[in-house]
Order: structure tokens, then C-alpha cells, then sequence
């Protein structure tokens, strides 16, 4: 267990909305919960965001959107990962996602969608919980 | 009876009266506060305070609450517009969309100009077929592209509504030179004079990097913009507004209270140099200026004496560091006051925002704005109110006005003695954070070396943590959450006026209305007006407004004259340390 190096998330802001707080909130939350945290900043394409993932390798992306292009650019996001390889990354995300957008994202196969009001604590037990194991070996 | 016989009054209660109280119930401290003349020791209420319409305008900006003139006779209640939906931040889709909901918004006896909401594209000076945009047509807001969209939109306000009748609002701030232009190109087509256009355009590009996002150049060259628009709104332009600076949006991003109102200030400021500079006097530009609605949290004392704190503010500033004699250009204008935040709303049993907004609007009224019950209980549910949440939220501010009387007296919590020294506490924290932000060389510096993102995050972050810690009790979210709590379910059965349906197939519509735009317009004069505004955005001292017009009359794109700019300012890279 000792071996086992920090889970990698990317925090990454898909589209051109600008509400950035919660996820600068999260990144510096799940920071002091141990996990090496990269936000990507503002205005990223579904590529750039896929292209992140790649070069830095993340365990762990975290997508946030509360302009209503969450559908499109959630999606794009998981699609992307699976044509790179990276199928097996933990998706993850948050903003202002109405509850009847939430089955059609989880299809897509982003694994949870924290609304307002989820805690950093909860968010980071479930990527404990859910990320990959095998992952994490220590290298 | 003195100050010094207070505090020894004071010292005898504590002994006698107090410490007995705490030792019952067990406790170190006193969980309760109570205030005195000693705490606002000196207070002279016409330096402080002084009468509604004077200065240092802590009372009120106006010697009467404009919205109120007139409620008294039943002819008030003839005259009371019902929902005042026109008025509220809309539009959604194509251009199309937006113009049949303001028709229908008529029909309903809505009256007032629009408050255009653009969407994200528009707000970024992206084109609706930008291949990198995907997804966000017509989403937050109506798509703009072309002077051609502005026609279709303002179909909606002709005759009695036509553009020398009513006052537009646009959310516009890194392009809003371009939006504004096509409004004047639309007046002129209609042969309306410029002079009798009124409106205000958001046009508050410094805050766009600290909060909201929606910046395009980096903070130099943006001010140009904005000394263009200033110089241009002067001389032109009698009944526009110039901005409407700051307010909430520095708030909602995380900023505490004391760093929303320096902060506000440092930004009003940074503008006002801006005119000067440009060498108007300032009481023929200041009176162009507005500030969007201050606000954001649930402490209800805490938010009057920000209001009263920002007017006195606001006028100090004009008047000792600006030299405004007239009163006019002193007064700090909102279109509303005090309200809870966007984020003091939860998901969580969302029927209780509805009390939360309740808490803001009283706020609001004893500070000398309209008891606007604002947001909607469902903000937080997904983007748009339901008809339902919004006609709650009208009836919660009639009912504060009408039938609770909260209005019929200004300023009421003026002497208060706890109101008086809050007052004054949040004026002199907001004053020793300008200051320090005026030493860093002013708004723009500390937006370049990014001080106040990362003050704005942190502050975010340490109240996310005192919520997880339970040090902030929020109802339903961290508090009175176990089983025997239930769980409220609403109703939302009245969806907002606008079409799913449309919003969703909005951007396949617009960019073939773009497409038709491309096909029929003369390319040859698009290419030569482009040419001429590159070399004019290279000369720092030329004014672009009249650039952008005779582009927008040849229904030349707003991201096309985004990128003959991008390429003479660059564009604004954040640096995302965090």
C-alpha cells in the first residue's frame, strides 16, 4: 500500500462558461485531501481536455459546466478518452446539471454527477473508492 | 448621559447581570452581542449619514425610492405592470426565438425594453459556426453574429416599443462596443436619432477577469475598448449609460464581503481614470455610470450596512479623490439592491430558497431598493425558472411592499447603534483593501499579477471549508438533515416561456442564417472595412467606435472584427496557479 503513488485528477472547465469557483474549490479541496490536482483554466476544448489527460496521465478528470452545454461536452470528453485509450479514466462531474440530463450522462459513462451543496470529503471518497487499482501501483 | 458612563454601566451589567447568565447555562462567552452609543462613540449623523439625496448618500441615492412613487391611490395598482417579465435578463436560442418570446412577453403586458441575454459564443466574440464552439448556441442567451440578427430580435419592439421608447439593457462586456454599434446602426435604419437611444450595456470588462470569465484581450487593451466607449457614449450618445459595474458577480465567484466592495471600487475607479485621462471632466461622464446589484448572502444586518457602506463609498470617491462637484455624478446607481446569493440557494428541499430570497428582499427594502425576492426558488435546479418560481418570487416583494409596508420609510435602520458601527466596519475594511490594491498600482495591476483571482479563490475555499466543518450551517445541506426531516418535492408544472425544443435545435438554424448573411452581403466592402479597422486598432490613440459602426452596417461578423483585434491585442491568457 505504502508504494502507491497520489491519485492524478485533471479538473477541467469543457466550453466557454465562465463560473469557474466550484471547480477551483474542488481542485484546491481534493489538493489537501492528498491527490495531485491540475485545473486546466477556463475555455477548454473536449480535445485539449482529452489531450491533458493523455500528456499528464490523471487517474481521475473532473468536468464542470453550468452553461448548459453539459450533453454535448461531457460526452465529447468520455467519447475522446475511449479513441485515446484512456477509456479506463474516472469521469467525473459537477455544475448546475438538472436531474433529467443525469441517466443520459451516465450512459455516456461519466460515473457520477455531484450537484450544489456535494462536500470535497464525498467527492474524494468516491474517487478512493472508484478509481482504478491497478492504476495506482507504485512505479 | 456620556460615552464613559456607558462603558461603565456596561462593565457593571457584564459583572452583574451577564456573567451570572453565562454560568448558568455553562458558557465562556455570550453567543448574543448587544450595542451601544459607545460603539459608534463621535457618530454625527449628517457627516455619517444625512438626509436621502445628499450627500455622503448613505440614506438613499434619491430623495424619494422611484419605484415607489405612486403606490399609494388604487390608480397604483391599475398601473402595476403584473409579472415584470420583459424587464428580467432574457433571451435564449436563433434570434427568431428570442423575438417571438419578447412578442408573447407584449401580449402578456409587458411594456419595457429587453435585457438581453447573449450567449456564451456571443460573450466571447465567437461566431455561431465556430467549429470550437459547439454546443453553447444559443444556450445562456440569443446568438448574435450579424446587424441582421439585432433586426430580427427588435421586430418585437416596434411602434409603441420602438427604440425611442424604451431603454435596452445588454450583458455584454468584451464585445460590447460591437453589440452597441449594431444598435445604433438599427436606430439609424429606422430613422431614430442616436440621442434619443437609452439603454446601458454591461460594458464591465475587469471584473469579466475575476469573476464570470467572459473576457476576450488582455486588461490593457480592453480599457482601450473602454475608453473608446466612454469618449464615444459622452459625445453621442446623452441617454446611455456607460456601464454597470460589478456587484454580485465578484461575490458569486467567492470574494467575502469587504473584498466584493474594494474590489468594485478598485474597478470603479480604474474606469473613472480612464475618462479623465482621456481628458473629459469628470461630471460629464460619471453620471454614465450604474452599478449592477450588490448582494450575496443570507446576513441580512450585514447586507444593509453594505449598501449604505457602498453609496458613502462611491460618493467619497467622486467627490475627494475626483473632484465632482455635482451631485449627480456622486450617486451610486443600482437597478436593484441587496439580495441573497446564487449560491446562498441549495438544491437540497429547493422551496426553501424561496424563504432565503425572502431574507434578501427584506434586506433589500431597508436599504433603499425594491424588496425584490430574488432569485427563484429553482434557481439552482437547472437552467431557467418555472412561471410558478417566478410568480412566487413577485408576490414575495408585493407582499413586503403592499401589505408589510417594509418601503414606507427610508433608510430605517439608520442610528441603529449595531447598523451604524457595521456600517462603518465594512467602510473601513473595504477603504484599507482599496488602498492596498491602489499601492499595487490599481485595478488593472492587481488583476494582471493576479492578486485578486487568487484572493477570490481562496476566499471560496475558506468558506467551502467552514461548511464542511459545520463552522456555516446551511438548512437541509449540512444541518437537520437526519430521518426525521422530509423531503419537500415541488412542482414545476409552468416551464418557462421558452421552447426546449427551439434551444435545442437553435444552432443548426443560426449558422444557416449566418450562411445566408455570408452569401448576400458585399465581401469585397467586408474585406476593405476589416483592412481599415486593423490599422486603426494599431493606433492606440484612435477611437474604434466608428470602426465597428461602418462594419456592422455591411453585416460584417462580431468574430470577425474579434479577430482583426485578437490579432492587434493578442489575447488573455490567465495564469491558473492556484
Amino acid at each position: 500500500m505504502e508504494s502507491k503513488r497520489p491519485i492524478k485528477v485533471l479538473i477541467a472547465k469543457p466550453g466557454l462558461d465562465g463560473h469557474d469557483r466550484g471547480a477551483k474549490v474542488v481542485a484546491l479541496g481534493l489538493r489537501d485531501e492528498g491527490m495531485e490536482v491540475i485545473y486546466s483554466g477556463l475555455r477548454q476544448t473536449p480535445e485539449k481536455i482529452v489531450q491533458a489527460a493523455v500528456q499528464e496521465d490523471v487517474d481521475v478528470v473532473g468536468l464542470s459546466c453550468l452553461s448548459g452545454a453539459h450533453k454535448y461536452l461531457f460526452s465529447e470528453v468520455v467519447c475522446q478518452l475511449k479513441e485515446h485509450g484512456k477509456g479506463d479514466t474516472l469521469v467525473i462531474c459537477g455544475g448546475i446539471i438538472p436531474e433529467k440530463d443525469i441517466p443520459m450522462l451516465k450512459e455516456t459513462g461519466i460515473s457520477e454527477v455531484f450537484g450544489p451543496g456535494t462536500s470535497v470529503k464525498k467527492i474524494a471518497q468516491f474517487i478512493r473508492e472508484n478509481v482504478k487499482e491497478s492504476s495506482l501501483a507504485g512505479d | 448621559m456620556t460615552v464613559q458612563k456607558i462603558r461603565e454601566k456596561r462593565a457593571q451589567w457584564e459583572e452583574k447581570i451577564l456573567k451570572p447568565a453565562l454560568d448558568r447555562f455553562n458558557l465562556q462567552e455570550s453567543p448574543n452581542k448587544f450595542y451601544t452609543p459607545a460603539e459608534i462613540e463621535g457618530f454625527n449623523f449628517l457627516e455619517k449619514v444625512g438626509f436621502p439625496g445628499e450627500y455622503p448618500f448613505t440614506a438613499g441615492v434619491y430623495p424619494v425610492y422611484p419605484y415607489a412613487a405612486g403606490t399609494r391611490g388604487g390608480g397604483a395598482i391599475q398601473a402595476a405592470p403584473g409579472l415584470r417579465r420583459a424587464g428580467r435578463y432574457s433571451g435564449y436560442g436563433a434570434p427568431e426565438d428570442t423575438r417571438d418570446y419578447y412578442k408573447r412577453m407584449a401580449e402578456l403586458g409587458a411594456k419595457m425594453g429587453p435585457n438581453l441575454a447573449m450567449d456564451l459564443p456571443t460573450q466571447c466574440g465567437f461566431d455561431s459556426d465556430n467549429p470550437n464552439i459547439r454546443g453553447e448556441v444559443g444556450k445562456v442567451g440569443v446568438a448574435i453574429d450579424t446587424l441582421r440578427d439585432f433586426e430580427v430580435i427588435y421586430e418585437a419592439f416596434q411602434g409603441e416599443r420602438d427604440l425611442d421608447k424604451i431603454a435596452s439593457n445588454f450583458t455584454i462586456n468584451a464585445p460590447a462596443n460591437i453589440i452597441v454599434s449594431m444598435y445604433l446602426a438599427l436606430a439609424e435604419k429606422r430613422g431614430i436619432p442616436w440621442s434619443k437611444l437609452r439603454g446601458t450595456p454591461q460594458n464591465d470588462i475587469l471584473k469579466e477577469f475575476i469573476a464570470r470569465g467572459t473576457y476576450i484581450f488582455p486588461p490593457g487593451p480592453s480599457m482601450r475598448m473602454f475608453r473608446d466607449s466612454l469618449v464615444f457614449f459622452t459625445k453621442n450618445l446623452p441617454g446611455m449609460n456607460v456601464t454597470s459595474i460589478g456587484g454580485y458577480h465578484i461575490r458569486e465567484a467567492g470574494a467575502t464581503r469587504e473584498q466584493d466592495l474594494a474590489f468594485s471600487m478598485a474597478i470603479g475607479m480604474e474606469y473613472l481614470k480612464c475618462g479623465v485621462d482621456a481628458g473629459l471632466n469628470i461630471d460629464d461622464f460619471a453620471p454614465k455610470f450604474t452599478f449592477n446589484a450588490f448582494g450575496g448572502s443570507m446576513e441580512l444586518f450585514k447586507e444593509v450596512a453594505f449598501q449604505r457602506a457602498a453609496r458613502r463609498m462611491w460618493a467619497r470617491i467622486l467627490r475627494e479623490k475626483f473632484k465632482s462637484v455635482k451631485p449627480r455624478s456622486q450617486l451610486l446607481r443600482q437597478p436593484g439592491g441587496a439580495h441573497i446569493g446564487r449560491t446562498s440557494t441549495t438544491k437540497q428541499r429547493p422551496l426553501n430558497n424561496l424563504t432565503r430570497s425572502i431574507v434578501g428582499a427584506v434586506a433589500s427594502a431597508f436599504s433603499g431598493s425594491p424588496p425584490n425576492a430574488s432569485p427563484p426558488y429553482d434557481e439552482p435546479l437547472g437552467l431557467g425558472w418555472s412561471l410558478e418560481a417566478i410568480q412566487l418570487s413577485e408576490d414575495a416583494g408585493r407582499i413586503l411592499q403592499y401589505e408589510a409596508k417594509l418601503t414606507e420609510v427610508m433608510d430605517p435602520l439608520a442610528g441603529s447603534y449595531y447598523v451604524e458601527a457595521l456600517t462603518d466596519e465594512i467602510e473601513e475594511a473595504a477603504w484599507s483593501e482599496l488602498e492596498k490594491i491602489e499601492a499595487m498600482g490599481g485595478a488593472v495591476a492587481a488583476i494582471e499579477n493576479g492578486y485578486m483571482q487568487r484572493e477570490i479563490a481562496r476566499s471560496a475555499y475558506e468558506q467551502q471549508k467552514r461548511i464542511e466543518k459545520g463552522e456555516d450551517l446551511i438548512v437541509g445541506l449540512n444541518c437537520f438533515t437526519g430521518e426525521n426531516e422530509i423531503e419537500v418535492m415541488v412542482n414545476r408544472a409552468v416551464p418557462h416561456p421558452y421552447d426546449e425544443q427551439k434551444r435545442e435545435e437553435a444552432e443548426e438554424l443560426q449558422i444557416a442564417n449566418l450562411k445566408e448573411v455570408k452569401r448576400t452581403r458585399d465581401n469585397r466592402t467586408v474585406n476593405r472595412l476589416l483592412q481599415e479597422l486593423k490599422v486603426a486598432a494599431g493606433k492606440e490613440e484612435v477611437n474604434l467606435f466608428p470602426y465597428f459602426i461602418e462594419c456592422v452596417r455591411a453585416y460584417v461578423t462580431e468574430q470577425e472584427m474579434c479577430d482583426v483585434l485578437r490579432e492587434v491585442f493578442g489575447e488573455y491568457e490567465p495564469s491558473e496557479n492556484l
